[in-house]
């Protein structure tokens, strides 16, 4: 009996803290239809805030809890104010984007406030244990249960029973209709932000007592499952946060303790894809969820086109070819050649998120499938370069064709979700198949490519290879955009309903954009492992993902010149901003917050 | 107090001055006086890991201080370069050709984890820069090339040791945690199969992600299968934050934790669940040899604090590589002669040493100490 309440006991109390970051989650998705990357940050924010007071100003728990409670709501306002509200009419990937900027602010932030330290949260409880027959709960765990509940019941009283709460439920629903009716949806949307980011806050505080521990980096694993349990349950619906939140918990849970530690993130969105594939809208949200608008589409092409003529492109390739690899000096290459192949990793995405508009953000699977596949095939089974790049692509795309089905009846937030769910699922597969993927070690000793028996290794003659591939990839991308197969895509993008009324078949069309996605990215991966010479599954985390995807929004999403402007301003920078020290990451995201701000359609628009 | 150590060392540095000018009027030693020698650092000194870059920093400041205060090296200041990488490899590939085409810098060290190194080998072993790892426990690390060298005991060996450790003073029935990484990994393996053919028994092998702050369900799991002592092949944060843990499952015993716990970080995050825990080390502050009690006095004065593993890896990994140019001459092949025909290198760890044909720390000893009274003490 307790080899099974155990795992149930543990998985629900910290699926409780999974709830209440996902009903915040849920709440400003519901208000502001956006998914909030900064809310992990939020949390992670209020757990070190709350340790401070607690630790630090040994304050009680009553008024540890009450500050970051004030803190964390005006933390919500602020961030609504600077980095959402002026995005209002801008296409709608630009507040999530811009959120994502606030994320890497406020955790640098924190770590210059409170030093990068895990830091001990003080016991604020009698330390009283419990024994119930064979399991155990402390009084942190019935606390955190207590406070759960009475904030889902605050909330839902104030939803149902306020006028504020109405007029929120209304804007929720039809924000356009509410507008009309005279209420004030920008006040509401800084209140959703107040209200979820004071949960979020609570949460941090919570989970600081019963892991007993915080840090300032512990946002953004947060963040995911908090937005994992809220898809799960139904994006926007608010008592479906909260069982999504507990279900999460208890199958992580299990999972851990029948699979091991390391499965955790394969079970988790194991389970989140199962149930999106089964229920397209999450187990509590309306099966038409999953017919909201496009997050790209009907919103592209604001702003002037920007067109290059021949001479231009004539101009940028002598750059690119002649003028950069002579003039530059070893270290620039190096730093070129990571630049190009993360562009090749953007251009990838071009073609799904830009082009098809499905909104992926589980690219570094695919890019993780060619590392590996060409670094086994090159090291262990004798293959040339040449022969295993293509072949890794080709894995790659085999690979994509498979696993995106679950993804084809899905449409906007829904498919970021689930890709990025893919994305992990293969790190972790990658994780816990030592036999084939030598597991956690990695790979060691992966050869360099070979031309007439001669290695390249020279960072001049690797940015050449390199930079060949990316022209080879951005040819074949334009070219499948200005083909029958580009419009097709492009009419799904813009109304599937109407795309599929005109005859052009959904699924196949999507799954042949993802496979082609995944061939290119495959093929980055390969060089990606070739360069390195070491590979292992540490690199290929979300954050890559999240970065591929930036690239792109920032490039002006469909459009493969401007993404590669995207990985020369996400990569590159952190390399030019090196002689900030301290200040180099708080920078990077400061100039990413502002870029979007006074340029949300992107670098470069592109019809 | 601050503020005397900071004129102490003023004092010092501008005493090293006097030195190296003299020492620029002899003929012979007055080879570019005043010229600075450069060192590269890679490292975490933001990100995730920055905590261990801090102490990294540290370390490796007051290794510079002395040698500076002293004369330099054959006269010339020694300056590092330290360069951050967040431990992301797609920084320290950069950094490592930053340093290989900087023709000052005439040795680096690091980076921490094995991803960051490892994937800037191939790098320095072309630029024949030595590439010195000070945490780097991977065999495989030194595998990487000629210029690959590292004082880190192997996990091999760490972990063949921690089982001896375990039968003879411990017990025989295990709960083993492990990080689910490379050198986790590992570890677990060797230590498992050392255990067994001696006679224990593994009754939990449960493994965890770095990344995890929950460990609730391994941990009640472990408690099922009634062991005598608890192994943790883990880093400081995730070692103390598993006992503390263990202690609100009700998990109970003898507690072996892997030589990384040993940080004063491991003290103040485990709080009273850290005490008994028994752990093997390279590096302890009430170590009576001379080199280490002068070392920690120094370090008590310049940063009111006791020195911990990790700062004296860092602060004897400057001071090695030091030696090297000093006995090689100030150029990249030159450290690395120095390193490969010393027989009696100088150190503060491991005495005088020398590097095997691994390019590894030929035999070192280690000291057995414990947890006791919310302080590290020898283990009787």
């Amino acid at each position: 009996m307790p080899e099974f309440l155990d795992p149930l006991v543990t998985g629900l109390i910290n699926g409780n803290a999974y709830a209440l970051i996902a009903l915040g989650l849920s709440l400003i998705f519901g208000v502001a239809d956006l998914v909030n990357f900064a809310h992990g940050s939020v949390f992670a924010f209020g757990a070190m805030l709350g340790w401070y007071f607690a630790a630090v100003l040994h304050w009680p728990l009553p008024a540890a809890l009450a500050g970051v409670v004030v803190a964390t709501a005006l933390l919500g306002v602020v961030i609504e104010r600077v980095a959402v509200r002026p995005l209002a009419k801008a296409p709608r990937i630009a507040p999530l984007l811009s959120t994502v900027a606030v994320a890497l602010i406020l955790d640098r932030v924190s770590q210059l406030l409170f030093t990068p330290d895990t830091q001990v949260f003080p016991n604020l409880l009698p330390n009283a244990n419990f024994q119930l027959g064979d399991i155990r709960f402390g009084a942190a765990d019935l606390m955190m249960l207590a406070v759960t509940l009475v904030s889902l019941l605050a909330l839902w009283l104030f939803l149902m029973r306020t006028r504020l709460g109405r007029a929120l439920r209304a804007t929720a629903q039809d924000r356009d209709a509410a507008l009309q009716m005279g209420v004030n949806a920008g006040g509401l949307e800084a209140l959703a932000f107040a209200i979820s980011s004071a949960l979020a806050g609570i949460g941090g505080v919570l989970v600081g007592m019963y892991y007993r521990n915080v840090d300032p980096s512990m946002g953004f694993a947060a963040g995911i499952e908090g937005f994992a349990a809220a898809t799960l349950g139904g994006l926007g619906n608010l008592p479906g946060a909260v069982v999504g939140g507990l279900l999460l918990g208890v199958i992580e849970s299990f999972g851990v303790t029948w699979f091991g530690g390391a499965s955790r993130g394969m079970i988790a969105f194991g389970v989140l894809v199962g149930v999106l594939w089964l229920r397209p809208g999450g187990l509590f949200g309306s099966s038409n969820a999953s017919f909201a608008e496009p997050l790209t589409g009907t919103f592209f092409g604001r702003g002037r086109p920007v067109t290059l003529h021949r001479w231009q492109l004539v101009a940028i390739f002598v750059a690119a070819f002649v003028v950069l690899p002579l003039a530059a000096n070893a270290y620039l290459m190096r730093v070129a050649t990571i630049v190009v192949i993360f562009a090749i990793l953007g251009v990838s995405l071009t073609l799904v998120a830009g082009t098809a508009g499905l909104m992926s953000i589980g690219q570094a699977g695919f890019f993780a499938i060619g590392a590996y596949a060409s670094a086994l095939l090159v090291k262990n089974h004798g293959w040339s370069f040449w022969m295993a790049m293509p072949a890794a692509g080709v894995l790659a795309a085999l690979a994509a064709a498979i696993l995106i089905v679950p993804v084809l009846r899905l449409r906007g937030h829904y498919v970021a979700i689930v890709t990025l769910g893919i994305g992990a699922i293969v790190v972790a597969a990658i994780l816990n198949l030592p036999a084939i993927t030598a597991g956690p070690l990695g790979i060691t000793a992966i050869p360099p490519p070979q031309l007439f028996g001669i290695d390249i290794v020279s960072p001049r003659a690797y940015y050449v290879l390199a930079a060949l591939l990316l022209v080879a990839s951005v040819v074949l991308v334009v070219r499948l955009q200005r083909s029958h197969l580009g419009r097709a895509w492009r009419a799904i993008r813009e109304d599937e309903v109407a795309a599929q009324a005109s005859g052009v078949q959904l699924a196949g069309h999507k799954s042949l954009a993802f496979a082609l996605g995944a061939f290119i990215a495959g093929v980055a991966g390969s060089l990606l492992a070739h360069q390195y010479g070491y590979i292992n599954p540490e690199i290929f985390g979300v954050d890559i993902s999240v970065l591929a995807l930036t690239m792109i929004v920032l490039g002006g999403m469909s459009n493969v010149v401007g993404t590669i402007l995207g990985a020369i301003v996400l990569v590159g920078a952190p390399e030019l901003l090196r002689p900030l020290g301290d200040f180099r990451i708080l920078t990077y995201g400061v100039l990413l917050l502002l870029l979007i701000r006074f340029r949300p359609q992107g670098l470069w628009i592109y019809r | 107090m601050i503020q005397k150590s900071i004129d102490n060392t003023r004092r010092k540095i501008v005493q090293g001055g006097l030195v190296s000018a003299a020492a620029a009027v002899v003929p012979g030693l007055a080879t570019a006086a005043g010229k600075p020698i450069y060192y590269g650092v890679s490292g975490p000194f933001s990100g995730d890991r920055a905590a261990y870059g801090a102490v990294w920093k540290k370390g490796m400041d007051m290794a510079v201080a002395e040698i500076n205060a002293r004369g330099g090296i054959e006269g010339r200041p020694l300056e590092l370069l330290y360069q951050d990488t967040q431990s992301d490899p797609k920084q320290s590939v950069p950094v490592a050709q930053k340093f290989v085409d900087d023709d000052r810098v005439i040795a680096e060290l690091g980076d921490f984890s094995s991803a960051a190194s490892m994937a800037a080998s191939p790098i320095y072993e072309r630029g024949k820069l030595i590439q010195f790892g000070l945490t780097n426990s991977d065999p495989k690390f030194t595998r990487g090339g000629e210029y690959m060298f590292s004082t880190a005991p192997t996990m091999q060996m760490d972990a063949a040791l921690m089982a001896d450790i375990t039968l003879k003073h411990l017990g025989k029935q295990a709960a083993v945690f492990y990080q689910a990484s490379d050198w986790g990994d590992t570890s677990q393996k060797v230590f498992v199969e050392r255990f067994k053919s001696q006679g224990g028994n593994v009754v939990a092998l449960e493994n965890y992600l770095l990344t995890d702050k929950d460990y609730h369900s391994i941990l009640s799991k472990a408690r099922r299968a009634n062991p005598d002592v608890l192994v943790l092949i883990s880093y400081y944060t995730d070692g103390a934050l598993l006992l503390l843990q263990a202690q609100d499952v009700g998990l109970k015993g003898k507690i072996l934790a892997a030589t990384s716990c040993y940080s004063n970080k491991f003290l103040e995050l485990g709080g009273g669940a850290v005490n008994g825990t028994v752990m093997s080390v390279l590096f302890f502050p009430e170590d009576p040899r001379p080199a280490v009690q002068r070392f920690v006095k120094d370090y008590q004065a310049r940063y009111s604090e006791t020195p911990d593993q990790y700062a004296a890896r860092a602060y004897d990994a400057v001071k090695i590589v030091a030696w090297g140019t000093q006995q090689g001459g100030a150029t990249r092949d030159g450290i690395r002669k120095a390193f490969i025909s010393g027989t009696s290198i100088p150190s503060l760890l491991f005495g005088s040493f020398k590097f095997d044909a691994e390019r590894r720390v030929a035999h070192y000893s280690e000291s057995l100490i414990t947890v006791r009274g919310d302080k590290f003490t020898y283990y009787s």
